[in-house]
């Protein structure tokens, strides 16, 4: 028992001093700071769409400025689970990107309905009491490093030995008390270590509390949300893999069996040729076998393409040899560097590798690059990150169906993500984040 | 025999072209498409025509769909599909207006030229030709209807050469029997199929499309 209250004891009075402390207190101050910020965006921005789009002739406006808070709210959710993940090494998944509809109406009704832009939005407003509650953690802690000083300020810096100090005392709010002499100013740094102490179990407990709040109204979403994007990733999943067995038979149809039938033709003809008289006109039946030939040699050509299609061979050496080989057959020169520690799961190595070749084919048609560069690795939350980047002249926009709709389709039937960043004028950073296993 | 060719690929349409007229029949027309089809058609009047069935603009069945308006018309000019697959349901459809000027040949038996030739000599003709694996295609899909069930498999299997349109002498020949025992096959094909007697060939036009289960 004694040995109990001892150890709980020496767990209390030793918390201060560790880094777990400084970071928690940190976070109180920086993320409570961002907290009120936040929530006053928040609610002016609310507050104002609100009311205009009461009225018939601002409803427009008040819904555009609704849709503008909800993203604003995104952001501001993002920088909280960011700070959350550096001072807390606390990390809470991202709810998945919004997507977004066709068409002006559509898009605004999905914003409107975007249910993890609303959790953001009442993570900001429910951050409020966390948050002064979180500043008056981190201003009690100032205070009582303040107040521990006392006895070396005594000593060190006081000029007039005949006016007492002041100081402050933050219980039960913030007050002051008066001290006379040095022996007072050990009752003001017991004070300051009373403080710093409930500062730093204060700032724990809240802390405790934000977690869940960001886990709960940041984090992944709820069950049933969770179920209707498995609903729509699988059906991308199935619909492309129907795509793909749809590819491949017509790359058959059109290749490699065109090419075998002509060959079989020419060879027919030829036996003819030969078989019907026996002064056979060898410079034509030499022609038919020529033409055979060549038939047999770009059927298997066609096959081997139509093979590598389905699955790289370079790929079961690992998605850095792959990606080399890769860049080494690109048009715009390529540079690779790989940084793989533990090593995906072949589902996705090839998808990671599709959308290299995808978007090394994008950058080589549409944005006039010099220099293309591929860098993949994993990191260690267990993602694989791969970013291509061109120097060319940007505008891709994935919302635009291009070939990158296609990307984000295929990444996100492994609750992958990309991100497009291209502005105009350049350069272009696409970048493809996957699980390590599917 | 004056051919018009429909066929995409320029590799086979080059091949097909050469192929007929090393033989010494004229080739009028080696279009690309459906549309062209009909107005190379429309233009030379050829005995038969050679229909590839993915053909531009969208690749699925347009070569089916052109021959099936061509058939309507230009009644009298054969057509010979020529795919890389079988579609029992396009061709039950270009069978139902009657087996005659009809045939449907997968392009591996381009390989054995005279065959193709003499194939195509017969649909130019007014006859049928219809690839093997089509008629077994055709076979399964129709299995379920009656009529069919009552024959024996060697009668089945005459039934079958006939859909490809071969002769009598070329059914013996090809299951090694004697003509005679052809004859009597056929025959008691006619009456499980209920078939009454006829002077001309009719019969043997309704029996295979009898077989192939559209209606006659």
């Amino acid at each position: 028992m004694d040995e109990d209250i001892r150890r709980v004891t020496g767990i209390v009075l030793r918390a201060p001093l560790t880094h777990r402390t400084v970071r928690e207190l940190l976070y109180c101050g920086v993320g409570g700071l961002a907290g009120v910020i936040g929530f006053e965006i928040t609610i002016a921005m609310l507050a104002v769409g609100l009311s205009i789009s009461v009225s018939i002739v601002g409803t427009v406006i008040g819904l555009l400025l609704l849709t503008l808070a909800l993203r604003v709210s995104g952001r501001l959710g993002a920088l909280h689970r960011r700070l959350a993940g550096w001072l807390l090494r606390y990390r809470v998944e991202p709810a998945p990107k919004f997507q977004p509809g066709t068409g002006i109406l559509n898009r605004l009704d999905r914003r409107l309905r975007d249910r993890a832009a609303w959790r953001a939005v009442s993570y900001s407003l429910v951050k409020l009491p966390v948050a002064a509650v979180q500043l008056y953690a981190i201003t009690i802690a100032c205070i009582g490093l303040v107040d521990i000083t006392y006895p070396v300020d005594w000593v060190l810096f006081r000029n007039d030995t005949t006016s007492p100090m002041t100081v402050v005392f933050p219980f039960p709010f913030i007050g002051t008390f008066h001290v006379y002499g040095f022996a007072g100013t050990y009752l003001a740094a017991i004070a300051g270590v009373v403080c710093v102490l409930a500062a730093t179990w204060l700032a724990r407990a809240i802390n405790a509390g934000d977690r869940r709040l960001l886990r709960g109204l940041l984090g992944p979403r709820s069950m049933s949300e969770r179920v209707s994007e498995l609903e729509r990733t699988r059906t991308l999943a199935v619909e492309d893999s129907a795509a793909a067995l749809r590819r491949v038979e017509r790359d058959l149809h059109d290749g490699a069996q065109m090419r075998l039938a002509a060959l079989a033709m020419n060879l027919g003809m030829a036996q003819e040729k030969l078989g019907d008289d026996e002064h056979a006109d060898h410079a034509t039946v030499k022609e038919l076998i020529d033409a055979a030939h060549r038939n047999a040699v770009d059927a298997m050509a066609d096959l081997r393409d139509l093979a590598r299609g389905i699955h790289p061979p370079a790929l079961d050496n690992g998605l850095a040899s792959a990606l080399a080989t890769l860049a080494a057959s690109s048009a715009i020169p390529a540079a690779v560097t790989a940084d793989i520690g533990t090593r995906p799961a072949p589902a996705i190595e090839t998808i990671a590798y599709f959308c290299a070749a995808e978007l090394i084919t994008n950058a080589t048609k549409h944005s006039y690059a010099n220099q293309i560069k591929i860098n993949i690795l994993t990191e260690r939350t267990g993602v694989l990150r791969l970013q291509v980047i061109d120097d060319g002249i940007g505008g891709a926009d994935a919302a635009r169906g291009s070939g990158l709709t296609g990307l984000a389709q295929r990444v996100s039937t492994v609750d992958g993500r990309i991100d497009v960043s291209s502005p105009p004028g350049g350069p272009t950073t696409v970048t493809v984040e996957l699980p390590l296993t599917a | 025999m004056r051919v018009v060719i429909a066929e995409d690929a320029a590799l086979l349409r080059e091949g097909l072209t050469r192929l007929l007229e090393d033989r010494g029949h004229s080739v009028c027309a080696a279009v690309t498409d459906g549309d062209a089809l009909l107005a190379a058609v429309g233009e030379h009047q050829p005995d038969v025509a050679v229909v590839d069935i993915r053909m531009p603009p969208t690749h699925t069945d347009e070569g089916l769909r052109a021959a099936l308006a061509m058939r309507k018309a230009f009644p009298g000019v054969g057509v010979m599909m020529f795919s890389q697959y079988i579609e029992t349901s396009y061709s039950a459809q270009l069978l139902e207006g009657g087996a005659a000027g009809v045939g449907y040949l997968l392009k591996d038996r381009v390989a054995n030229v005279a065959e193709f030739a003499a194939a195509l000599e017969r649909v130019a003709g007014g006859g049928t030709a219809l690839d093997p694996e089509v008629v077994s295609q055709l076979f399964r899909a129709s299995r379920q209807r009656g009529g069919l069930a009552t024959l024996t498999p060697r009668e089945r299997q005459v039934l079958a050469l006939m859909a490809e349109g071969r002769s009598n002498s070329a059914i013996a020949a090809d299951l090694v029997v004697s003509g005679g025992a052809v004859e009597k096959h056929v025959a008691s094909i006619f009456t499980k199929l209920g078939l009454p007697p006829d002077e001309s060939d009719n019969r043997r036009v309704l029996a295979v499309l009898h077989y192939l289960g559209s209606p006659a």
